[in-house]
């Protein structure tokens, strides 16, 4: 049950990476080795370091050539060598993926029941105290650039009331293990993941809203109140799983927001994750990394998005019968 | 098109607190060489100093007003996210409205590239090329505008097909009239609530990430901007002082893309009338 056309959207999206981490460098005036590695490192490398890299990626070649060795590094997991970090860019990002994908997993998780939940008592409240004070509060969370409301956070809770880690993701050398070790990590996770979650509810919250107002006016609504259903039953069960289903489909979307929005709030907590990576590549100008970062999260991103089109058909059976 | 932009910011408060906050920062940005007293980049006292009468809001690292940088970093803001606003907007409507009104294979390539470049994290791609470029301002607006126009481009296509069928586009079709003319002559005046939403939409998104991309250090240095203010800010955390560079211009961002939002959210009729009725909200 794979939707044609947004397998070609998906396509697009890769060849658009793709190419972008191909040509960008080699469009660069100058040596190739030059503008894939920067003028600091290339002084910096030994010849016989430039030898392998020119080689590896067939830099001397015309190039097709240079496409071809492209495509097949990475096709063999080869996204290029770091030499900053004097290691394989795979690694490297491996390294800190896990970091992220608890950050940005979690909030993700956390945003979007949070913002169901709310959206749905929103909705149907429509007009009344609650609802007026929750658009206004989470539109004006929304409004804050996370790295700001990080900023913030961590100000208050880490600096003047010190309950939290100031940065990090734990204690360096500590030698924590078992349940001090899960304690330490959430402490960490504690602050990036309020700041990432506070701001990116409004999202989810406002379709949410936005869409149990539209259902409520259907007649399905009407017919379940006549036959004398029970208020949380109608809210949950007819008008809330209806309203979540513009929600799911942008998880895909979300999760690429929620994965910028971790470049910058990692930034501001030194949190180990991609984000963190990313600007310390780009303070150290070290654009194999950020090429490939950018890859692992297009492919992410992309990835996702094609999990949500195969299970949405489970979550609304109308979508099977469409087309 | 029965539903005015004008009318809908009336009757919503959010919508007004936000053209309030909008208008202050728009008179902070216009007439910040009379609201200051100092050069924004000139050293004009010691370094870190707490704010005074002399300096209302204090100095930063290198000794420069606060007050003064956070009124000129106002016209950067604004300059990015207006600019931005028009150039991508413009291509949406273009884009938009020739994939609607061509149709066939060129509005399906056309709205695929649309999704494609709605899928991919934008903001990961912005901080590749600038790494590579190193941006001035005008690189900055052209590349933000030239990935940001594929959110309006999708409401201005369907917009446009129901559009396409109104008497009097079909009758200036019957005379002849090109899909350029119509565009420009019945397609984009009558969507004109719609772009003004779209153009709010992406003043907004320019507005974060130009800041966001300052906060990366991927900015240029010559341009005060306030992203770039707490990105120094920051870099002296271990010291006490530091709060004074940093919160000011955040919050100052945070007010702009706050107005912005609400003026946003009171919009939001426009593109579904279902909305309305949200009164006081």
């Amino acid at each position: 049950m794979i939707n044609k056309r947004n397998m070609a959207t998906y396509g697009i999206a890769l060849v658009f990476i793709l190419a972008l981490n191909f040509l960008l460098p080699r469009m660069m005036p100058g040596d190739p080795l030059m503008a894939i590695y920067g003028e600091d490192a290339l002084i910096q490398m030994t010849p016989e370091l430039k030898a392998h890299l020119v080689e590896r990626f067939a830099l001397d070649e015309p190039i097709w050539s240079q496409l071809g060795a492209y495509f097949w590094g990475l096709l063999r997991g080869d996204l290029g060598h770091s030499y900053y970090y004097n290691a394989p860019v795979s690694e490297v990002i491996l390294g800190r993926l896990p970091w992220t994908c608890l950050l940005v997993g979690s909030s993700l998780v956390l945003s979007t029941v949070l913002g169901v939940v709310l959206g749905i008592e929103s909705g149907w409240r429509r007009g009344r105290k609650l609802d007026k004070s929750l658009l206004t509060g989470l539109m004006a969370l929304g409004g804050f650039p996370d790295f700001f409301l990080g900023i913030v956070l961590l100000l208050v809770f880490g600096v003047t009331l010190g309950l939290l880690p100031l940065a990090g993701a734990l204690t360096p050398y500590a030698e924590l293990s078992g349940l001090a070790l899960s304690l330490d990590i959430l402490k960490h996770l504690l602050l990036p993941l309020a700041s990432l979650t506070l701001c990116h509810i409004g999202g989810s919250y406002l379709l949410t809203r936005n869409t149990m107002i539209t259902v409520m006016q259907e007649p399905y609504i009407l017919t379940a109140r006549a036959k004398g259903l029970s208020d949380s039953q109608i809210r949950y069960h007819h008008a809330g799983r209806n309203s979540m289903l513009p929600v799911f489909t942008r998880t895909g979307m979300w999760l690429g927001r929620l994965v910028t929005g971790a470049l910058f709030v990692e930034m501001v907590f030194a949190y180990p994750g991609l984000g963190y990576l990313t600007y310390e590549a780009l303070l150290a100008r070290d654009y194999p990394v950020l090429q490939g970062v950018l890859l692992m999260v297009a492919v992410f991103v992309l990835v996702a998005n094609l999990l949500v089109d195969l299970t949405y058909p489970k979550l609304d059976p109308r979508a099977s019968y469409a087309h | 098109m029965h539903i005015s932009p004008k009318r809908e910011l009336k009757r919503s408060s959010l919508g007004r607190v936000g053209i309030v906050l909008i208008v202050l920062v728009l008179i902070l940005a216009i007439f910040a060489p009379l609201l200051v007293r100092y050069e924004p980049s000139g050293q004009t006292a010691s370094a870190f100093e707490s704010p005074s009468l002399e300096h209302w809001l204090g100095t930063n690292h290198v000794g420069q007003d606060i007050w003064s940088q956070l009124a000129y970093g106002a016209r950067t803001s604004l300059l990015v996210g207006f600019s931005v606003a028009v150039f991508s907007v413009l291509l949406s409507a273009l884009i938009g409205a020739s994939a609607a009104l061509v149709g066939d294979r060129y509005d399906r390539i056309v709205m695929r590239i649309v999704d494609a470049l709605i899928v991919i994290p934008v903001v990961i791609v912005l901080v590749l090329l600038a790494a590579y470029i190193k941006p001035g301002i005008g690189y900055i607006i052209v590349i933000l505008s030239l990935l940001g126009w594929q959110f309006g481009a999708r409401v201005v296509r369907a917009q446009t097909l129901v559009l396409k069928e109104e008497m009097h586009v079909a009758a200036a079709k019957s005379f002849g009239a090109s899909n350029f003319y119509l565009i420009f002559r019945h397609i984009i005046p009558d969507l004109g609530p719609i772009l003004l939403v779209q153009f709010v939409y992406a003043a907004r998104r320019a507005i974060f990430m130009e800041a966001g991309l300052a906060f990366l250090g991927i900015a240029d240095p010559s341009i005060i901007s306030w992203g770039m203010m707490m990105h120094d800010a920051l870099g002296f955390c271990y010291l006490d002082v530091w709060r004074w560079c940093l919160i000011p211009p955040g919050v100052a961002l945070s007010l702009t893309v706050l107005s912005i939002t609400f003026i946003g959210h009171a919009f939001e009729p426009v593109l579904d009338p279902r909305l309305r009725g949200e009164a006081g909200a």
